[in-house]
């Protein structure tokens, strides 16, 4: 029975870091940079919801799409600032960057909200589902239900629409696809909004159960860094298998064993695998014409 | 990285008594000796407790600057090696009362064990892999240091660590803790300098920029790849130590990643492989917080974006960004090339029996389904032009790249000289005597053309890590090599552009720059993967006289190319490739009239 419910929550939980991770890989595919900042945009999304909450009291899932659309703007504008000045640079640059820019982030989420961790709404409602003999956290189901939606949603539009099809071949060859004639700057700017959009959700997403508060960002990047990294660099599924093993070493493992004994089993395993098969579990490896 | 060589060069060149010292932070380094002189003069205590700060962070990024700049791996190990360090000193300063000369030793040794345990699976892995593998160490001696309680202190850390202590006398806090400190960096920051100022440096620039350059030269990219990881250990140690000497507590806050996230922060706003670069982003960036400190609850805010700004408004670092203003008001003068040097006389590695120089047997290699090197077999006899042949993907480069140790064989063996070569890693292979080119040109754009070849002609000095530290006043190694690589570039009559970035370079010049560099290793045997490739006819002519005159001399040559009207007057003995097969081996008259050649090229004869 327990385990049932730890699998529940560990699943609800790895959809939400799937998320992050999505984000993370959708900008490392489109500009082979790594994001520092999506663990803060995501701290970001968490207090957007919280306030916008505070504006208009609705359920989570009204606030949703409004999350999502203001997210992707401030991804916008977050490419402006981090990326475009720097697209010609080796990507370090771009490392160093996002790194700031969450640093100016993280500050400017104390200065207005302070350090204590705020909640957000649920997205239906709190409390719990008993199905029999089964009590399920509702939160943790339409969390799951909604992420499923939004990574299905943008595995369809990667795969079958034009949009989607311009946005893979900016992020395989940029040159060949500026040749063919995509606007590859504006596919660059579209996938940062993408990707602090799902940065948005998951923000929304994980501040109720678990809080929000300006710090978690560093905590989260970790995080979408070692999913990313156990799935194989830049492989969209393997960042979702990731996250969940992440989540199932935090929620499941940690309920039998210590927290500090699975977290260090987590990076035990990382290393791992790493060691074994140094692509990751996802990746191919890429050998360079000598 | 243009300017290290280019003034390098120059001042090699000018041979002026002193004209090695400090090249290329000279500058930088003034200006940071003035700044930390003033305040040390000026200060309040806070100030001067701040410069301190500063100081152990140099050090730290200094230490960092060996892995991240020289080797070009990004680590994120940095933070554990220094918070390592600062828990031994931390440790046995506050529970057992042990004194700085016994736990400094031990805050410096204990990391760079740390690092010489990781570095066999860690240093293997590529990119952000390697970086994710050392942040994984990094958490778990986080977690380790949260929860062993009984010996950290857990989260509230120990108090009681007390100041450093030089024999009798107590280093007092303020003005002299800040001046011990500061000795140190420029401690640390001459022993970074000898470390790298001359060849062994510039290997590290190589093996940075193109991993397949420097194994061509015979530069051990692992071996290097190691110094740097336990190099950039000790310092971080040391570091460590001082910096629970300054705040006298130790505390979690030391091992976790806003540590790692600064010191990267400062490795590139300040400049990256560079040690001035180190020691200017440490200062700025510790006191960014403090001159901000009037915005109160703002301030870290300005400190982010003043970091945002500095990255985009200069791109080499902050010392990249003061040496191209110098450059601008006050230039130096135009380097000059250094005097041709004849080349040592050659080493035989290669025994001179009789028998074929370089022996195939059969050789197999298969990349998937496809199979490129089908059971291969032949033979290059001593001073013989072979050509090798064969449409495109016909297993050609794949060959090169077995022979080479590139690529591993899955089956078969390589001799050269008798001698078993398969299976040695690519970069033995080359100081055994193998030498090549590639087909799509591997040299560094951002190193001239001199230092490209010179760090081939320094194989034959020897550099290594003892010999750059045991090195006194200029590097008469360099400049040797530079000398002989001088000759080499003569000999292939683009001596000219020896002091020219390579990027700047047209692509028949790089050509002739990579066909020079293999010969500085001084090879028996020279592989060139289709060297006429981008040339006009006239560029192919003068080639072939150059070849043609390298193999009068006694050198062995395999060369690869489509180009018949080049390779067919050159070659003595042709063979052909097809799917990996050998197809046809002879004179380059009986090769074109071959069937299976003609066959290969044009496909099978028509039916009628």
């Amino acid at each position: 029975m327990l385990l049932l419910q730890l699998l529940i929550n560990g699943v609800a939980l790895g959809a939400a870091y799937a998320l992050v991770a999505l984000g993370f890989v959708l900008i490392l595919n489109a500009t082979s940079a790594v994001n520092f900042a999506q663990g803060d945009l995501v701290m970001v999304g968490g207090f957007v919801s919280v306030a916008a909450a505070g504006l208009i009291p609705v359920p989570g899932i009204v606030l949703l799409p409004l999350v999502v659309i203001f997210m992707a703007v401030f991804g916008l504008g977050f490419s402006l600032l981090a990326y475009f000045p720097l697209k010609s640079r080796p990507t370090v640059s771009v490392f160093i960057s996002t790194i700031a820019l969450g640093i100016v982030f993280q500050n400017g989420a104390n200065a207005l909200f302070g350090p204590e961790p705020r909640v957000a709404p649920p997205l239906i409602t709190g409390g719990t589902l008993k199905l029999g003999e089964f009590i399920i956290s509702r939160q943790s189901l339409s969390i799951i239900v909604v992420a499923a939606i939004l990574i299905a949603a943008q595995h369809l539009m990667f795969a079958k629409t034009q949009f989607g099809r311009r946005l893979r071949a900016t992020a395989q060859n940029r040159r060949m696809a500026q040749a063919v004639g995509i606007p590859v700057n504006w596919m660059i700017a579209a996938t940062f909004a993408m990707a602090a959009a799902l940065a948005g959700a998951a923000g929304l997403l994980l501040a109720n159960q678990h809080f929000v508060s300006p710090t978690e960002g560093s905590d989260l990047i970790i995080k979408a860094y070692i999913a990313v990294v156990i799935g194989g660099w830049g492989s969209v599924p393997g960042a979702v298998v990731g996250a969940m093993l992440i989540a199932m070493f935090e929620v499941i493992l940690s309920a039998y064993i210590s927290y500090p004994l699975a977290t260090g089993l987590l990076y035990a395993t990382l290393l791992a695998i790493l060691f074994f098969r140094p692509q990751g579990l996802f990746g191919e490896i890429l050998q360079k014409r000598a | 990285m243009s300017r290290i060589s280019g003034q390098a060069g120059a001042t090699a060149a000018r041979g002026r008594s002193l004209g090695w010292f400090g090249v290329g932070i000279r500058l930088p380094l003034t200006a940071g000796a003035v700044v930390v002189l003033a305040v040390a003069l000026s200060g309040n205590s806070y100030d001067l407790r701040i410069l301190t700060f500063a100081g152990v962070y140099a050090l730290l990024v200094i230490g960092y600057q060996f892995i991240f700049g020289y080797a070009g791996a990004l680590s994120l190990a940095q933070g554990a090696f220094f918070g390592v360090g600062a828990y031994v000193t931390g440790i046995l300063g506050s529970q057992l009362g042990w004194p700085f000369l016994v736990t400094f030793p031990l805050s410096i040794l204990l990391p760079a064990i740390l690092a010489v345990v990781i570095a066999a699976p860690v240093l293997k892995l590529e990119t952000h892999y390697f970086a994710l593998a050392t942040l994984g160490v990094g958490q778990v001696v986080l977690l380790l240091a949260i929860n062993w309680e009984s010996v950290t202190g857990g989260a509230n850390g120990l108090p009681g660590v007390p100041g450093v202590r030089l024999l009798f006398w107590d280093v007092p806090k303020g003005l002299p803790m800040l001046t011990f400190v500061w000795a140190l960096v420029a401690g640390g920051a001459g022993l970074a300098w000898q470390i790298t100022r001359g060849l062994y440096g510039r290997a590290f620039e190589v093996m940075r920029e193109n991993t397949f350059a420097a194994m061509s030269v015979g530069i051990d990219i692992a071996k290097l790849r190691f110094v740097a990881l336990v190099m950039s250990a000790l310092y971080a140690g040391a570091a460590g130590a001082l910096y629970v000497h300054t705040i006298r507590i130790i505390s979690t806050e030391t091992l976790e990643f806003p540590i790692m996230v600064a010191v990267l922060t400062m490795a590139v706003v300040g400049g990256r492989a560079r040690i001035a670069g180190a020691i200017v982003g440490a200062i700025i960036l510790i006191h960014l917080p403090e001159w901000f400190r009037f915005l109160d609850e703002y301030y870290l805010i300005a400190y982010g974006l003043a970091a945002l700004f500095m990255i985009i408004v200069a791109p080499y670092g902050l010392v990249g960004a003061l040496e191209r203003l110098r450059q601008r008001v006050w230039p130096e003068p135009p380097p000059v090339a250094p005097a041709p040097l004849a080349p040592p006389a050659r080493r035989r590695a290669v025994s001179r029996d009789e028998g074929p120089l370089l022996a195939v047997r059969e050789l197999n290699k298969a990349f998937g389904g496809i199979i490129a090197a089908d059971n291969l077999e032949f033979d290059i006899a001593r001073g013989d032009i072979v050509g090798l042949i064969g449409p495109n993907g016909s297993g050609k480069t794949t060959l090169v790249n077995l022979i080479t140790g590139i690529y591993r064989a899955d089956k078969g063996k390589i001799l050269l000289g008798g001698k078993p070569i398969s299976g040695l890693p690519a970069h033995k292979i080359a100081r055994r005597g193998i030498a090549r080119t590639f087909q799509n040109i591997n040299l560094v754009d951002d190193m001239s053309a001199l230092d490209n070849v010179a760090v081939a002609s320094g194989q034959a000095e020897g550099f290594g890590f003892r010999r750059a530290l045991t090195t006194l006043g200029p590097d008469k190694a360099l400049k040797r090599a530079r000398g002989v690589a001088m000759h080499f570039l003569g000999v292939l009559g683009v001596a000219d552009e020896a002091l020219k970035n390579c990027r700047e370079l047209p692509y028949g010049i790089k050509r002739r720059v990579e066909i020079a560099r293999a010969l500085a290793l001084g090879p028996e045997i020279l592989i060139l993967d289709e060297p006429a490739a981008g040339l006009n006819e006239e560029e192919q002519a003068d080639l072939a006289n150059r070849l043609r005159r390298l193999a009068d001399d006694g050198l062995t040559l395999f060369v690869i190319e489509h180009n018949m009207p080049f390779l067919m007057p050159l070659a003595k003995t042709m063979i052909c490739l097809d799917y990996g097969r050998l197809i046809a081996a002879g004179t380059p008259q009986e090769i074109a009239k071959h069937p299976g050649v003609i066959e290969a090229y044009l496909g099978p004869p028509d039916e009628d």
